[in-house]
């Protein structure tokens, strides 16, 4: 009886800090399923942004003392910068001029952004080191009866949360959201309707990477020591299932996939121990393919 | 012996639209089927249907007296049925002769040898008057001349009965004579069967011996080239009621 | 005569075939030095030609090759260090383990398009890696350690029979009827469905021989380093070193695969002493650069700036 009760107990902690993860994992995925369903660009360089988010925290932290938290709207100035350079630099070269995204188009930015994500992944290694590093952040915690709850966990998830209801809002009760949302449907449409279309793949593209840096520094709170240059090898295929799983270009979507994949990680692996339980995760994604290709959702 | 494809009692539904409502329509080889009816009323579905590009949601799809609708499309074109695309689909790194030789190697002619097959799309080629373009890029074609390439690659594949999609769509008056004519010379030539997807209906009615006419999904009509022309509902359905009411 | 024009036809093929030859006949010569880097140069070469199968031939973008290599490696060291298998029958297991699994993934993930096909083999493969970790017969993540000697001439022979069995294959399957319909289905699957192609049956196919050969040489890398163990034997880089081999080389030539493989050893070779992982960075913007600058790779911008060029390599 004892046995079970623990049991109880693991499984009811796991599903609270797998809620917690599932939000902080939405907000990151919400990053690739912008760009992706924006401007059909599935950016495999994706889990190097969120390296570079958390590395961005870490040095603030570091060298100014910058609370975790307060990391996150710098880190998404720098990823708005980032994100209208990398559009320019790289998409806009390929996307320019284009009626449709067409799958050879998607394979050449597929492509060109795994290159990226290489060379990142690896520069980063030699000048930040391959050290595990964290940062030391505790905001205290809550007790509800046998549950210790971190609050900062709470916290980056409510904030992910926050974050992801701002982009719906943004992208459906906006300008700015019409103009990105009549771009993805139909790009010669949006032109006749007078949207710059590379203006709005831009911003679009600008938008994704500020949120997905923001996320990288939220994650510095729930891993005490998970900053890492290769750490983005984790987070990328994650966001693919998440994406996947919730449907690319649904907003909401990326918060049920980053439940999903939150839960089934921090319960599953109560069971099945941590590599079964990413295994079972990451595997998700094939029978979602297979059987609700538009994603779970309806 | 020859073929027939026929669709019985086909429905076939898009989410919460209906696209083909109980619509039955046969082609045999050898004769010219029109099908005509306003932009999306279905015609394109019914012709993906028929290929295996799409499976119905309800009713059959029979070929030479078996079932052959949930077959995967490229069976059917085994069997001697071949569809063409709205939008023609060259392969576009390849030559126009490349492009007509995959035909003759994977359709229903079981041509192994790729220099036999490549004879067989010279021959093609030659009958459809593309063979002074064999060794260009199918990039660099006109979309007019696309368009004889997608015709001539279903050819190719030995199909005995063609669905063909809107083939004459955006052709000039002249244009449409010649294509008209080239349509004819290589049907008598070969004696295929062809069910003729078309919304401009001059070019249906001319080569057409039978001519069924939907309209949102619904079969409203059905008959000889002239019978159809008369038909109160077809012309209610193309000019409007107004149209209907005075031709009456 | 006939063996006149038959090298007038096929130059790249009997080039290549020269290059093999002149290999062999040297190889009891080579100092062991530099024996050691060619056998690692012809290990790269073959896991290019390995990708080129699928990701040159059909346009499919594989992430996950390393599940072949992976399974293969473990299979090796399975039948070599349990049942005390010769080597060299672990290298047909380590095949025959990549051809069954390129069969089953390819089966389900090559319905998959595009960039879904892509994220369904990277997941599979971290997938199978995390499995292979818990599995206590294959040493419980800690690896099967074999100590069986250095031999690097039968290595060499080895990667060689391996890489010459895969160039001509590759000459057979691109220049027949199967080579036809490879590459319509390259430029568009459901118009050369449309005309009868068997996509489905012509992808596993060619998917089947990328898993096989993808095994062996896995089997052949963990023979040279005499053992067994889950991070290199799954490492993920090995997926992106050989994509990265076909995109700089030029997807779906004959020669492109051997030349991306120089392209990609050499900088590896290097920065070994130098600063490691530094070369990922120079392989990294190669690959962006010939994504977005010259796609069609090597050997495609050679064919298409130097004219002389066109007919004799592909």
């Amino acid at each position: 009886m004892a046995d079970a009760s623990v049991i109880v107990a693991q499984v009811i902690f796991g599903l609270i800090r797998g809620i917690l993860l599932g939000c902080v994992f939405a907000l990151i995925a919400l990053g690739l399923n912008l760009v992706w369903g924006i401007a059909k660009v599935v950016n495999i360089a994706h889990g190097e942004l969120v390296m570079l988010g958390a590395y961005g925290a870490y040095f603030l932290n570091l060298f100014l003392g910058f609370n975790p938290l307060l990391t996150a709207p710098i880190d998404a100035a720098l990823g708005l910068a980032a994100g209208l350079g990398f559009y320019f630099a790289i998409l806009h070269r390929e996307l320019r001029g284009k009626e449709a995204i067409t799958l050879q188009s998607e394979m050449v930015t597929l492509v060109a952004t795994f290159g990226l994500s290489l060379a990142i992944s690896n520069l980063a290694n030699i000048a930040f080191t391959g050290n595990f590093v964290g940062i030391p952040f505790d905001a205290g915690s809550i007790e509800i009866g046998f549950l210790q709850i971190p609050l900062a966990g709470i916290y980056v998830a409510v904030l992910s949360v926050v974050i992801i209801s701002l982009t719906h809002v943004l992208l459906n009760r906006t300008y700015l959201g019409n103009a990105i949302r009549a771009y993805s449907q139909d790009i010669p449409a949006a032109k006749l309707m007078g949207i710059n279309p590379t203006a709005v793949a831009a911003i679009g593209t600008g938008l994704a990477f500020a949120v997905t840096m923001a996320g990288g520094a939220f994650l510095t709170t729930l891993f005490p020591t998970g900053i890492n240059p290769y750490m983005g090898a984790l987070y990328a295929p994650i966001s693919y299932v998440i994406v996947v799983l919730g449907g690319p270009g649904r907003m909401w979507g990326s918060l049920v996939g980053g439940l999903t994949l939150g839960i089934v990680i921090d319960v599953g692996q109560i069971f099945l121990g941590v590599e079964i339980a990413y295994a079972v995760a990451f595997l998700l994604l094939i029978p979602v393919l297979l059987l609700r290709p538009e994603g779970i959702l309806r | 012996m020859t073929i027939t494809i026929a669709a019985v009692e086909v429905h076939k539904r898009f989410g919460g639209v209906l696209a083909l409502r109980d619509v039955s329509i046969s082609v045999a080889e050898g004769q010219v089927v029109g099908l005509i009816g306003p932009n999306g009323s279905g015609k394109s579905t019914l012709l993906n249907v028929m290929a295996g590009v799409e499976r119905p949601t309800a009713g059959r799809v029979v070929l030479d007296g078996k079932r052959v609708d949930g077959l995967p499309a490229h069976r059917i074109v085994e069997r001697g049925v071949a569809k063409t695309h709205q939008i023609p689909r060259p392969f576009l790194g390849m030559t126009t002769e490349d492009n007509v030789t995959v035909a003759a190697l994977y359709g229903s002619w079981k041509v192994r040898d790729p220099g036999a097959a490549r004879e067989q799309a010279r021959k093609v080629l030659n009958l459809i008057g593309l063979d002074g373009q064999a060794d260009a890029l199918a990039a660099s074609l006109t979309v007019q001349t696309r368009k004889r390439l997608e015709f001539g690659r279903a050819i190719a594949t030995g199909a005995r009965i063609l669905l063909l999609d809107e083939i004459f769509a955006g052709l000039s008056p002249d244009e449409l004579r010649e294509a008209i004519r080239l349509f004819t010379h290589v049907q008598e030539e070969i004696g295929f069967g062809a069910l003729v997807v078309e919304h401009v209906m001059p070019a249906v009615l001319t080569i057409s011996e039978h001519v069924v006419v939907i309209e949102e999904g619904r079969k409203i009509a059905a008959g000889t080239p002239s019978e159809v022309v008369r038909d109160p509902n077809v012309i209610e359905a193309y000019l409007g009621t107004e149209a209907a009411r005075a031709a009456t | 005569m006939n063996f006149g024009r038959l090298l007038r036809s096929a130059p790249t093929l009997w080039g290549l075939a020269g290059f093999l030859v002149v290999l062999a006949v040297w190889g009891p010569w080579i100092p062991t030095f530099v024996l050691t880097l060619l056998i690692n140069l012809l290990l790269f070469a073959s896991l290019a030609y390995s990708m080129n199968f699928i990701a040159g031939l059909t346009g499919y973008v594989s992430f996950g090759h390393v599940v072949f290599m992976g399974t293969g490696a473990y299979a090796w060291g399975y039948v070599v260090g349990t049942f005390g298998w010769h080597p060299l029958a672990g290298i047909v297991a380590g095949a025959a383990v990549g051809l069954a699994l390129a069969l089953g993934i390819g089966s389900v993930a090559l319905r998959f398009r595009g960039v879904y096909f892509a994220i369904a083999t990277l997941v599979t493969a971290l997938a199978a890696r995390n499995i292979i970790l818990v599995i206590p017969a294959l040493g419980d993540g800690q690896g099967i350690i074999l100590n069986l000697g250095f031999e690097p001439l039968t290595w060499f022979y080895t990667i060689w029979v391996i890489l010459g069995i895969q160039v001509g294959l590759t000459y057979w399957v691109t220049h027949g009827r199967i080579g036809y319909g490879l590459r319509a289905i390259k430029s568009d699957e459901d118009a050369a469905k449309a005309l009868g192609v068997d996509a489905a049956r012509l992808k596993l196919f060619v998917f089947a021989f990328s898993g096989l050969f993808a095994g062996a040489a896995g089997a052949l890398n963990v023979w040279t380093l005499s053992g067994v163990f889950p991070e290199p034997a799954f490492d993920l880089l090995f997926s992106l070193q050989m994509l990265a081999m076909v995109i700089i080389g030029g997807m779906g030539t004959l020669l492109g695969p051997l030349l991306g493989a120089v392209a990609v050893y050499l900088p590896h070779n290097y920065f070994l002493t130098v600063a490691v992982g530094a070369e990922f960075i120079v392989i990294g913007i190669l690959v962006t650069f010939f994504a977005l600058v010259v796609p069609q790779g090597i050997v495609g911008a050679l064919r298409r700036y130097v004219p002389t060029l066109r007919g004799i390599i592909e």
